[in-house]
């Protein structure tokens, strides 16, 4: 018990990401994990880096929250100097030359995605190795194994915003089904020209999925027919 | 090997190696434990054990497991005692430093960052695992820390070897806006399933309750492993044992005793 | 005013008693008496242009370059002492490079600006160095548009619709001024650029001009003038000047 104890922590995660039209949207899981311990079990794991880029973590929780203190840190001194915001692709190729040249040290796949006014919305994959890949929509850690399938014959490109957020709050509901190393809640963000806005799903209301019993919602979210809560960024 | 980075693990390396040949390492003294906080209606409160190990001795039947930060954050700590012990004390010196520098309340974020990046750093050798609670200007915080730098805010959090035992205690009886007598009976009660269902946890309960303004800090809230019988030896003696015979009374020279030893006439210093 | 010979210009690190550092002085008259240098913004990108004096009959034509790229999106146009102007282009695009390498994006024209100047101003800070005697022009299209910045030797940088540096350059700036920059294409800019080199020459020695640009008609990169159309505003422009003498 004691050795599962002192295990690195990790985000056995499923995150995405996808752009639509006018923006994107970023999913993620709650869970976190110390071998088959749930340590948090509604984490966030969508991290801001700017006003408007965000970043998905996955791998070691300790790696991922560092590094992204240190993202935030370098992206704002650079805001400084442009007496601007940066776009979204130097926040990604910021992130990518850290965990490039960092690699021995470090475990995170990470997928940064946001808007800026030059590309709109757009979607970077920054995974283990530290590679750079520009991607209309992708997803990552182990929960992704599970969802290829579904993403790649359900994402179209020019979505619109609601038919993107459904896509990838279907996605990871179908990822936290198989995948025991995700689960929790379903926490969303949707970033476009107007700005940053959470969703939570509580797990009681994520659809039930094959073979699943459906949980009994409590009576004030059975009338209004369920959807997404919203919190405020 | 790893060879970047300002830090060298070299040593760490070779002791791995040294271990896995047979060699035996020097025993640590741990505190398989039980800590816990929660948020309540008005505040925070900690609750830890206070059994500390080593090996399967126990070093200490009583010990300290909730660190002083600031006036207002206090900290619980899991994994090695001296590791816990120094973490928590250089943060609560910087945040004292910065206390005069700044002249504001500590923020309860502040101490969980400063520990988080030193932490990091050492990339899990400094092995403390930490509940940090307190109160400040935006109100009450809890977080947990991991000794590999990561950390969680949570509304209930536990930590060490009985996390597992108290957790399940929480989960039960955790509602939000508790108030404090129910918040301190679920937090000693969380650790006594620590106490009695873990190996590594033991003795007593402290609790410490922090709210806006004012700390609480209940050593041994409750007394669980009193001593059955009285120690004979240091023997103590009341006063008056040794009766007194004489009486002389003293009144003692104003003069200061370097004039008195230079005979009162020692030059002024020359400070031109 | 305390002068030459006070004791006051023998360093950048003191000040004179009226507050001058006359070393950053006469690094400034380095630029001042060098061939003149025009930068112009028109409504589709920057026109640099240089006058180049031939010191010697047997000197090649198109060297001693002057005005150069430092990346796609951006190139500068020296005055003064070219060895230095040199560095400073080194550096610029050190600058360019890194500055992609580390954020993917190309470097903004404010942030170069910014970061040359501030390189230029190290000199003028240490007692064991010499200030650059190179006022460099930065002609830049980003995302923001067309560009234009002086750094000068003192470390200070400007960003400008259209100025000039160098022996012309009062003449050149009242030129200058005269234009209606935001009605012309870069096209139309090369030839009053031409115009105005070649009016601001004085007429007894021989100078070859170096005309570069960054506009849609380069391909929004920085780019020497193709030669016919340098060769086309040289001859407009001596024209030009063979009528205003005419009129004269």
């Amino acid at each position: 018990m004691e050795a599962e104890l002192n295990q690195a922590v990790s985000l056995g995660t499923t995150i995405m990401a996808a752009a639509y039209d006018g923006g994107v949207v970023l999913g993620a899981d709650s869970r976190t994990s110390t071998g088959n311990y749930v340590a948090n079990r509604v984490t966030d794991k969508l991290t801001p880096l700017t006003d408007k880029v965000y970043v998905c973590r996955s791998g070691s929780a300790a790696d991922t929250q560092n590094l992204a203190a240190y993202v935030q840190l370098y992206l704002h001194q650079h805001q400084m100097e442009l007496g601007g915001d940066v776009s979204v692709r130097t926040a990604a190729r910021l992130a990518q030359q850290i965990v490039y040249s960092n690699k021995a040290m470090l475990q995170a796949g990470l997928i940064v995605a946001g808007w800026d006014a030059r590309d709109n919305g757009s979607v970077y994959g920054v995974p283990l190795g530290g590679t750079l890949l520009k991607v209309p929509f992708t997803i990552g850690g182990s929960g992704s194994a599970y969802i290829y399938g579904f993403c790649d014959k359900n994402w179209k490109p020019g979505m619109s915003e609601a038919d993107c957020h459904a896509f990838v709050v279907k996605a990871v509901s179908h990822a936290m089904a198989r995948d025991g190393s995700s689960g929790g809640c379903i926490r969303t963000i949707v970033i476009n020209k107007d700005g940053v806005k959470r969703h939570f799903l509580p797990n009681n209301e994520i659809l039930a999925a094959y073979g699943e019993l459906q949980p009994p919602l409590p009576a004030s979210i059975a009338v209004g027919g369920g959807g997404a809560a919203e919190m405020s960024p | 090997m790893v060879a970047s980075g300002p830090f060298d693990f070299d040593l760490c390396s070779r002791n791995a190696y040294l271990e896995s040949k047979g060699v035996k390492p020097p025993r640590l003294t741990k505190t398989g434990t039980t800590i816990v906080g929660l948020i309540f209606k008005d505040g925070v409160v900690l609750g830890a054990d206070t059994r500390s190990t080593s090996d399967t001795t126990v070093a200490d039947k009583n010990c300290e497991k909730i660190h002083f930060i600031a006036p207002n954050i206090y900290c619980c700590g899991a994994g090695t005692a001296a590791d816990t012990e120094n973490v928590t004390g250089m943060v609560s010196s910087a945040l004292e430093l910065h206390r005069y520098a700044t002249d504001r309340e500590s923020r309860v974020v502040t101490a969980m960052t400063m520990l988080k990046s030193h932490l990091f750093r050492y990339q899990g050798h400094v092995s403390a695992a930490l509940v940090l609670g307190g109160v400040d200007l935006r109100g009450p915080h809890l977080f947990t820390v991991y000794p590999h730098g990561s950390t969680d805010s949570l509304p209930y959090a536990t930590m060490g070897s009985g996390s597992l035992n108290a957790m399940a205690v929480f989960e039960e009886g955790y509602k939000e806006g508790l108030d404090r007598m129910g918040a301190v009976k679920l937090v000693a009660r969380a650790i006594r399933s620590g106490i009695f269902n873990d190996l590594g946890s033991g003795s007593n309960v402290d609790v410490c309750v922090i709210t806006r303004g004012k700390v609480d800090y209940m050593r041994n809230y409750e007394y669980l492993m009193d001593k059955t019988v009285a120690r004979e030896t240091p023997v103590v003696y009341p006063p008056g044992t040794a009766p007194v015979l004489k009486e002389k009374r003293w009144k003692i020279n104003s003069t200061r005793p370097s004039e008195a030893a230079a005979g009162g006439s020692a030059e002024a210093m020359d400070v031109s | 005013m305390s002068g030459i010979g006070t004791g006051y210009d023998l360093s950048t690190s003191t000040f004179s008693p009226d507050g001058r550092v006359f070393q950053t002085d006469y690094a400034q008259k380095a630029v001042d008496n060098s061939g003149t240098v025009v930068g112009i913004v028109c409504n589709d990108g920057v026109v640099l242009g240089v006058e180049k004096p031939i010191v010697s009959k047997m000197l090649v034509e198109g060297s001693n370059r002057r005005a150069y790229a430092v990346d796609r999106h951006a190139g500068v146009a020296v005055a003064g002492v070219a060895a230095d102007g040199r560095q400073i282009v080194n550096r610029a695009v050190q600058e360019a490079v890194s500055y992609k390498n580390l954020y993917g994006d190309a470097i903004p024209g404010r942030v170069l600006a910014d970061r040359l100047a501030s390189y230029v101003h190290l000199f003028s800070l240490y007692w064991y160095s010499r200030p650059y005697g190179t006022a460099s022009l930065l002609a830049v299209y980003d995302d923001d548009g067309p560009q234009l910045y002086l750094i000068e030797p003192s470390g200070a940088g400007h960003r400008f619709f259209g100025t000039a540096v160098g022996k012309g350059r009062q003449a050149a700036k009242t030129e200058i001024e005269r234009l209606k920059l935001h009605e012309i294409s870069c096209e139309q800019g090369i030839n009053e650029v031409a115009k105005i080199l070649h009016s601001v020459h004085d007429e007894e020695k021989p100078f070859e001009m170096e005309l570069a640009w960054i506009c849609e008609a380069s391909g929004r990169e920085f780019k020497r003038v193709p030669a016919e159309l340098a060769a086309a505003a040289e001859r407009q422009a001596k024209a030009a000047l063979a009528d205003s003498d005419m009129e004269d």
